[in-house]
């Protein structure tokens, strides 16, 4: 035991690695269900009438929103951090018995705090924010979770061999940092079981009902403040931490320019905070904020096109690798997509084009590229990368992973174009007038005309789901395949026919 | 300076906070200062109507229902007047909803009626033909959380002094009492009451039999929430 | 001088400071790798690329007192 050398130690990573791939399954299934409810309603009952409460889509809208935020993404993040953290710091966590420690109690309590999210949806409990939807008790819970992943993080950096910290650390920090800022300030709420009356009475009510400390406008700036942010450290951050070690690492190649890379994260933190404010233009907030928020928009492309064109431009002159090896195949449509949707969203934020796309379906289209597109393929290609490694085996089938990259893209191709149509047609139809100034379309004409279209997103998404347990099956197979040498392992992963 | 911070992670953190904390302290902190005050005829929620916007957010109604009038003619002309920012004074937490699949419901209170609620939450697609949206049965059986909503007005009036049983003023020049119970008895006495009113309305023999012996179905509560959005 | 005010100038203060801080880090990224003694900041890459346990760290924790 003493004379084996220092290794990596992968148990936490591999525990996260499950349940990325167990959440995900669940929250794209769920998204598949919902899609299919907007398009046939009769799939609101598909448990029958008895269970409708349950399987009927304004129940499980916020489980799928839920499942894949916090579920799939956040499972992958930590998956990958507890992979890269000690592979850029040069420190196994096995030298660290409370490293170890809080890792394994960082993902007991994550389990608990799924449960009770997902049990908790289920019955309703919700605050009705978005993505801020827990009640107060897990609220508490989450902290404490978060917490865990902050002492890994600076534990970890606490013991290193490496004194500079790699900028996928960085990001790191930054979503630490972050989401705590956000959770903490968009969750501020009294429990209403403090309340007494003049009778003397307290504890009235459900325990776990609380009130939010903020009301009305005030509640909606800090909601989207935060909701837009959720997604800027939830779903851009930690995913350009990805990208940033995975796509050198696979192809071998040194990124670009490090010093590009640099500029960006530092424009990405400043300016991304501000752009909040798109998700309210023509509400009743403050119009400088409005207008700030918009502009903050268009100024985010900078840092968001640096990152990405950053990992295009590492790939020069070895782009006959995104031909030979799916996993690159992964990484550059990634960031293709990431390009694409943080060219969409500041368009979205425009305020006139803003008027047409809000409320509609063209924002839900914008969310599914960045995430389907971007976020989802780049946490399948990171496990793909880390399989072998984690596992010591070679990837299982390479030409499983080559069809289910065509299917995926062709099932993101086929959201987002749908959604496109359909929210402009309706965005386009609720402000038509006739000749006598009089609304052209009744609000249910703009429903049924979107029917196609949802059809459409229906089997794109289904597409999706079915590409994610290719996924599954590729992985679970993996961990039975040939096993592997430690010299293989230096960059491209080895897989399977 | 930059590099000793690139090598020193607890500075470097603190660095990154003040970075992403900036946008939030120059634009959010200073309009909190500027409190959201009602605007004349908004008053706060009685015990019932509470009692529905529970039932409102329990069934994320929100995921599909929007709660903004934008300034727009062809919303203003679909919706009613476009909303003001103290018409949310007691909307904790706010209702807007981020995408419209159904149409908006800020004002919906004033031209839809209890009746024609109770027949399209039992059959949407009966009432208006082609609407996606799901049927809510369940509301008829569930029944609704009076000692919540009751809860929740005595944490509002003691923690933000939303004025329950004060006169607020209205838009006729009159005032208005928003009556809250001084015991949990008294809170469900004066739910019921307002049921009562409601059930009057409905057809459905069961949510009337129910409210005839005291209880309160879920969807009475949601009713009067929604005819009480004008 | 009510908030609005204050708020507008410390706007302005912090914006001059954040043009100040973002030039100076672009000279500084851009100009002292080039000096003798300065910061190759390309080199970080490797971090990443030998990243095995026994690779030689980029810049090893035993530097510290290198200045």
């Amino acid at each position: 035991m003493e004379n084996r050398p220092l290794e990596y130690d992968y148990t936490v990573a591999k525990m996260f690695m499950f349940t990325t791939i167990a959440l995900g399954i669940v929250g794209m299934l769920i998204g598949v269900i919902l899609a299919f409810e907007l398009a046939f309603p009769g799939v609101n009952t598909i448990l029958g009438q008895g269970l409708a409460e349950f399987t009927n889509y304004s129940r499980l809208r916020p489980l799928h929103t839920d499942a894949v935020i916090f579920g799939f993404t956040l499972s992958g993040i930590w998956a990958t951090w507890y992979y890269v953290g000690q592979r850029v710091l040069k420190v196994s966590m096995a030298e660290s018995g409370f490293l170890m420690f809080i890792g394994k109690l960082h993902f007991v309590l994550y389990m608990v705090v799924v449960v009770a999210v997902v049990a908790s949806l289920f019955l309703g409990i919700t605050t009705s924010k978005e993505y801020a939807e827990f009640e107060w008790p897990i609220d508490i819970a989450v902290v404490v979770v978060w917490v865990l992943f902050g002492v890994s993080i600076f534990g970890l950096i606490g013991i290193r061999r490496e004194k500079s910290l790699y900028i996928s650390i960085w990001y790191y920090i930054a979503t630490f940092l972050g989401i705590a800022m956000l959770y903490l300030f968009n969750n501020m709420e009294i429990p209403t079981m403090l309340a007494t009356n003049a009778a003397g009475e307290s504890g009235i009510g459900n325990w776990w009902h609380s009130v939010s400390m903020y009301a009305g406008t005030n509640d909606a700036l800090v909601e989207w403040w935060y909701g837009h942010n959720a997604v800027a450290f939830g779903f851009t951050v930690p995913i350009v931490a990805m990208i940033y070690y995975f796509l050198p690492k696979e192809s071998g190649q040194a990124i670009y320019s490090y010093k590009l890379s640099l500029l960006s994260f530092w424009g990405l933190m400043f300016v991304y905070l501000w752009a909040g404010g798109h998700h309210l233009l023509y509400s009743t907030v403050p119009d400088w904020m409005q207008t700030m928020g918009s502009i903050f928009s268009v100024i985010l492309i900078l840092p968001s096109w640096g990152s990405a064109i950053n990992m295009l431009l590492t790939m020069k002159g070895e782009w006959q690798q995104v031909a030979a090896s799916p996993l690159i195949k992964f990484m550059v449509l990634g960031s293709t997509f990431y390009m694409f949707s943080t060219l969409e969203g500041p368009i979205q934020a425009i305020k006139s084009v803003n008027a047409i796309a809000h409320f509609t379906d063209w924002i839900v289209g914008h969310v599914h590229d960045g995430t389907l597109g971007w976020v989802g393929f780049m946490i399948m290609a990171a496990l793909y990368h880390m399989a072998p490694r984690v596992f010591k085996r070679e990837i299982y089938s390479k030409s499983l992973m080559v069809s289910q990259f065509w299917i995926q893209t062709l099932g993101v191709v086929l959201y987002f174009t749908s959604m496109w149509i359909a929210g402009i047609t309706q965005g386009m139809m609720w402000r038509a007038h006739d000749e006598f100034g009089n609304l052209a379309y009744s609000f249910i004409d703009t429903v049924t005309v979107l029917h196609p279209y949802y059809a459409i997103r229906g089997v794109g998404g289904l597409l999706y789901l079915v590409g994610f347990l290719m996924f599954a099956y590729n992985i679970y197979k993996t961990m039975s395949a040939r096993p592997v040498e430690e010299s293989e392992l230096q960059n491209a992963s080895p897989m399977g026919a | 300076m930059f590099h000793w911070l690139e090598k020193h992670p607890f500075f470097f953190a603190v660095g990154v906070f003040v970075t992403i904390a900036f946008a939030g302290l120059v634009e959010i902190l200073p309009n909190f200062a500027q409190a959201s005050r009602p605007v004349i005829g908004t008053a706060p929620y009685s015990t019932l109507e509470l009692a529905g916007r529970h039932v409102y957010i329990k069934n994320s109604c929100n995921a599909c229902h929007s709660q903004l009038v934008r300034p727009f003619k062809s919303e203003t002309d679909r919706y009613g007047h476009y909303s003001l920012s103290g018409e949310y004074a007691y909307d904790r937490p706010f209702l807007w909803g981020s995408k419209r699949t159904g149409p908006d419901l800020m004002r919906v209170g004033n031209y839809r009626t209890t009746d024609w609620h109770e027949n399209h939450m039992k059959s949407p697609s009966g009432v208006v033909p082609g609407s996606i949206m799901p049927a809510y049965t369940w509301l008829f059986k569930n029944k609704a959380d009076i000692n919540t909503a009751y809860a929740e007005q005595l944490t509002v009036s003691q923690f933000f002094s939303t004025p329950y049983n004060k006169p607020v003023p209205m838009k006729d020049g009159s005032t208005k009492i928003v009556k809250m119970g001084a015991s949990t008895a008294e809170a469900n006495a004066l739910a019921l009451a307002e049921a009562k009113v409601i059930a009057a309305d409905m057809k459905d023999q069961d949510v009337k039999d129910a409210v005839a012996n005291g209880q309160i179905p879920e969807i009475v509560a949601l009713i009067a929430y929604m005819n009480s959005l004008k | 001088m009510n908030i609005a005010e204050l708020q507008a100038y410390g706007y302005f203060a912090l914006v001059l400071l954040l043009v100040v801080v973002l030039y100076s880090y672009i000279y500084h990224l851009y100009s002292t790798d080039k000096k003798k003694g300065g910061h190759d900041y390309e080199k970080f890459s490797n971090m990443a690329l030998n990243d095995d346990i026994g690779d030689a760290p980029v810049t090893p924790m035993s530097d510290d007192k290198e200045k």
